[in-house]
């Protein structure tokens, strides 16, 4: 399942791939919710939010990003996340999100943090 | 003072990045690094969502008005609406951590204005009956 700046697939051992390619504004943070949504929907709780390819990030891409997060650990799962620039990492420390969220370098060290948990 | 250059757009989500993009050119001609350049960006698209969200109610429903000028070592934007008035002293404070005791109990409301406020030197809200809202942001140049 894909839109043009969000998509998903599976990684293997049910860890699914979320990746944001662009602005994650109020533009786009509807799409990433619905799709978020669906996934914990349908029992998919071992999520990695790739971006990697994401240029910006505003407060209510980051509270999208939280309650994902927060329903992933209702359902004994987690959403990590990999990849984060410098700047969206400037924006993370700034409230303390990077206390909150395990953050990787890249997918695969993400995956396999998942996989072992 | 510099000259104050001046944009009117739809209150539509879809237009904030211009208005982003004509605070950051404005900036950038002003000699700002691009730390406070992009501090600049993020704090403009959370005033101008609040201006959507909370004084308009929704998309569609207004105009935006910004402005950019140069006074000194203070880059001044103001954002101008003329929607509901907004008193950030209503908007929650968000408990982030390290102050959250456990992680479940980070609360993100009011999160738009805490950036705000972390990102820039100076921010006034002002309302008038008539003229409507008036959010002023500085950023000093270092």
């Amino acid at each position: 399942m894909s839109s043009m700046n969000i998509w998903q697939e599976s990684l293997g051992d049910e860890i699914w791939l979320v990746a944001i390619n662009g602005r994650l504004d109020q533009t786009l943070t509807p799409s990433l919710e619905q799709q978020l949504t669906v996934l914990l929907d349908d029992g998919k709780a071992r999520l990695v939010v790739d971006l990697s390819q994401t240029e910006y990030i505003n407060s209510g891409g980051l509270r999208t990003l939280v309650t994902g997060w927060r329903k992933a650990k209702q359902q004994e799962g987690n959403l990590v996340l990999c990849g984060l620039s410098g700047r969206l990492q400037e924006i993370f420390h700034m409230v303390g999100f990077d206390q909150l969220f395990q953050i990787y370098p890249s997918r695969q060290t993400a995956k396999a943090a998942l996989a072992n948990a | 003072m510099d000259v104050q250059h001046v944009l009117t757009v739809p209150g539509r989500y879809e237009e904030i990045q211009k208005v982003c993009q004509f605070m950051a050119d404005g900036a950038a001609v002003s000699g700002l690094d691009q730390t406070a350049i992009f501090h600049i960006e993020l704090a403009c698209d959370e005033a101008c969502t609040n201006v959507i969200e909370h004084a308009y109610g929704g998309e569609d429903r207004g105009e935006m008005t910004v402005s950019w000028q140069l006074d000194g070592r203070s880059f001044i934007i103001r954002i101008h609406d003329n929607g509901r008035s907004f008193n950030p002293d209503t908007v929650p404070v968000p408990t982030l951590p390290p102050d959250a005791a456990e992680p479940e109990n980070v609360k993100v409301g009011g999160l738009g204005i805490h950036f705000m406020r972390q990102l820039m030197d100076e921010v006034r809200f002002e309302f008038d009956d008539k003229s409507g809202n008036t959010l002023t942001l500085v950023k000093k140049k270092k």
